[in-house]
């Protein structure tokens, strides 16, 4: 039963032959309007820039490495010295077994050095970085994509042209989300190849006798745990950019934010680590429920397995205090609490 | 019991009743009903502060009614909004696109997201509306070295792209210099030769007087006027009468205040005023069509006019009465306004629906 008028649409006019419209049910449009805002993405030089700083600083650990590797192995003692009581130096040279053994160790520590250079370590490097670099320049260019709108004003002119404020909401986290998933993927190759070129300089071969279905399968966890933390401290500039209505909020809290959990961390488990009892443990555990933490702790889970195998990685990780269900309910409300509210922000007036 | 009332005949683009937004205390927008027929160039009138965007804001969904309903096509904005928006091209106070694109590349970003393909599919249809606001071969160039009246024009350009049946423009011709306000007016003229409903929101209201069939005069979030444009400015078309011995001016003013009191009812207001020349000229508040009246009544007391001509109202003149609160609406602008702009009574299910909103 309604009791409201029922008005009847009016029947539209033929477009111009030249407007070819598409689709408009609900997917059809959220695909455009996320094509619209990658489009947007490949013209702006800023993200050229984010994506060139990011290659740069993979290239620069990536030879960090590479050079600690080249200081470690440049200089092999020919012969043994000792110091006697008088502080008088005695050198003689080194038997033929004494250098096989020298040559050897400093093999296994060339070998160690070197391992980020190679798969399955360098993986890890990669992700690494992307997990530090990667998170300052996603919660930048969240900041500005969503925050840009309201900064410049261009969100009056979207939100008149058809999609509903959910749909222009869900392009940016699809926007996002596919962003976080190429420069992911992307750096992590560049990381790997580079570490390649590098592992060329040290003769060591590649033994892949790591790759296996199960190491596939966890590498993939671990990349999209990666991604994971990613995209929870995306949604975070997101939330807080559409709160602010400025890229320069959601910039700088989700930063803030970031650099305060690790901080915050610290600062909380020593003070519980001194402070026995109930109060200690209870300011011990508050890190447990920080976002770093959960992602660290999942992706060492996955490291584990990467490295040890099924057997050993769970022994180690009944060590570890994030257990996985813990790690993801704990991400999932945060991720719950800044969509929501981040959407429920996005629904208010658009008086600017 | 189930009310199928429909409100709404083919021809009305946009209909309000008793439109409402108030933010917290302040009552921006007061029980406006509007309409807008198809093909009208309706101007929407207004001091600062009067409501006009806040209107315009509401009706494109960019925030909501604190009552009331607006229905645009036949469809109600609080639930069809993007089906809506899809026949509408709009610009809201200054366009405002992204400085980093070029013009072509704003474009393709703005058909993206207003139901169009993706692709190189419509870039005729680009091609075309950079032509009709003559921006072709500027595409290229970044937004941001736009000059402000090429950015006015690309916005335009942005809420043509779809062909859309309503075109609402939000003082189109802010900050553009006087070649690039006839441009717009050339436009808008040139849009509603191909049957578009233009809705102009502007304080230009020459510009308005000159391509507007019909308008809107809102005061304080009040509509105080709304009809046809002719017939507001027939309401305040006067008689100028020189008296060919200028002394004997003050002599017909007082010949015709006695024919007013003696019932001569059509004649309202009279003045004398100078004219370029400098000569005194009387100032009839009368309709044209009593001219003949007028001067007999001067040559049956031997006063002999040298000239009697129409003196045209303008929209100024309409506008500053509407919005000066000093100055009441004559009588018959009253009547003007019940004529012009019947509110329509609110039914109860109207009444429901805005206790729901």
């Amino acid at each position: 039963m309604s009791s409201l008028p029922q008005e009847h649409a009016i029947h539209a006019p033929k477009r111009s032959d030249s407007v070819v419209m598409g689709s408009q049910d609900f997917v059809s449009v959220l695909i455009r309007s996320i094509g619209g805002e990658l489009y947007k993405l490949r013209q702006r030089s800023m993200a050229k820039i984010l994506l060139l700083i990011a290659i740069a600083i993979m290239i620069i650990a990536f030879s960090f490495f590479a050079l600690g590797t080249l200081a470690t192995t440049s200089f092999l003692p020919d012969r043994s010295c000792t110091t006697d009581s008088n502080g008088q130096q005695h050198c003689k040279p080194l038997s033929q077994q004494d250098i096989a053994k020298q040559q050897a160790t400093a093999q296994r520590v060339k070998e160690n050095v070197s391992a980020p250079l190679r798969l399955p370590t360098s993986l890890w490097l990669s992700v690494s970085v992307i997990n530090t670099v990667g998170t300052i320049l996603v919660i930048i260019l969240t900041g500005s994509i969503v925050g840009g709108e309201y900064g410049i004003g261009t969100i009056r002119m979207m939100l008149t042209r058809g999609p509903t404020r959910t749909q222009f909401f869900l392009a940016k986290i699809g926007t996002i989300i596919i962003c976080i998933l190429i420069t992911l993927l992307l750096l992590i190759l560049v990381g790997i190849i580079v570490g390649a070129l590098f592992n060329l300089t040290t003769g060591i071969a590649v033994d892949f006798s790591f790759f296996t279905g199960g190491w596939l399968f966890h590498a993939i966890l671990y990349v999209l745990i990666a991604a994971l933390g990613l995209f929870v401290y995306a949604m975070i500039a997101l939330c807080l950019a559409t709160l602010g209505k400025t890229t320069a909020a959601g910039l700088a809290g989700a930063l803030i934010w970031w650099f305060l959990e690790g901080v915050l961390g610290a600062v909380l488990s020593t003070i519980g680590f001194f402070n026995k009892g109930p109060l200690g443990d209870f300011l011990q555990s508050i890190p447990d429920y920080f976002i770093g933490n959960n992602i660290a702790a999942l992706r060492d889970h996955q490291n584990l397995y990467m490295m040890n195998g099924g057997t050993q990685a769970t022994a180690t990780m009944n060590l570890h205090t994030i257990p996985d269900v813990h790690a993801m309910i704990v991400l999932v409300i945060y991720l719950v609490a800044f969509i929501g509210m981040a959407w429920w922000a996005q629904q208010r007036d658009v008086t600017n | 019991m189930v009310n199928n009332i429909s409100l709404y005949d083919d021809n009305t683009v946009i209909s309000t009743t008793r439109l409402t937004k108030a933010f917290g205390n302040m009552v921006a927008v007061n029980d406006l009903n509007l309409q807008v027929m198809r093909g009208d160039v309706f101007g929407f009138l207004g001091p600062n502060g009067s409501g006009k965007t806040t209107t315009i804001r509401m009706l494109l969904g960019l925030i909501r009614p604190s009552a009331g309903r607006a229905i645009l096509f036949g469809l109600d904005t609080a639930y069809q909004l993007p089906a809506i928006l899809l026949r509408i091209g709009a610009i809201v106070e200054t366009p405002i696109l992204y400085p980093y694109l070029s013009g072509l590349d704003n474009l393709r970003v703005v058909a993206a997201n207003s139901g169009m393909v993706l692709g190189k599919a419509n870039d005729h249809r680009i091609e075309e509306v950079l032509d009709i606001v003559e921006l072709h071969g500027y595409g290229k160039l970044a937004y941001r070295k736009y000059s402000l009246g090429m950015k006015q024009r690309l916005g335009i350009a942005a809420a043509l792209l779809t062909d859309p049946e309503l075109v609402m423009l939000d003082e189109p011709t802010n900050g553009l210099d006087p070649s690039g306000m006839i441009e717009i007016r050339q436009l808008i003229r040139r849009l509603s030769s191909l049957g578009k409903t233009i809705f102009l929101s502007s304080h230009l209201l020459a510009e308005v007087q000159q391509v507007c069939n019909r308008v809107a005069i809102l005061r304080k979030g009040n509509l105080v006027k709304q009809g046809d444009v002719k017939e507001l400015l027939r309401e305040r078309e006067r008689i100028e009468v020189r008296i060919g011995q200028t002394d004997q001016t003050s002599s017909a003013l007082d010949v015709l205040r006695q024919s007013q009191e003696q019932g001569a009812t059509w004649i309202s207001n009279m003045s004398i005023e100078e004219n370029k020349e400098g000569e005194p000229i009387l100032i009839i508040d009368a309709p044209v069509a009593r001219s003949a009246e007028i001067n007999m009544l001067l040559a049956h007391n031997n006063l002999f006019a040298a000239q009697i001509c129409p003196r045209e109202g303008n929209l100024e003149e309409v506008f500053l009465e509407a919005t000066t609160p000093t100055s009441g609406p004559s009588p018959h602008m009253q009547n003007g306004m019940q004529r012009l702009a019947p509110i329509p009574e609110q039914t109860e299910p109207e009444k429901e629906k805005e206790a729901t909103l």
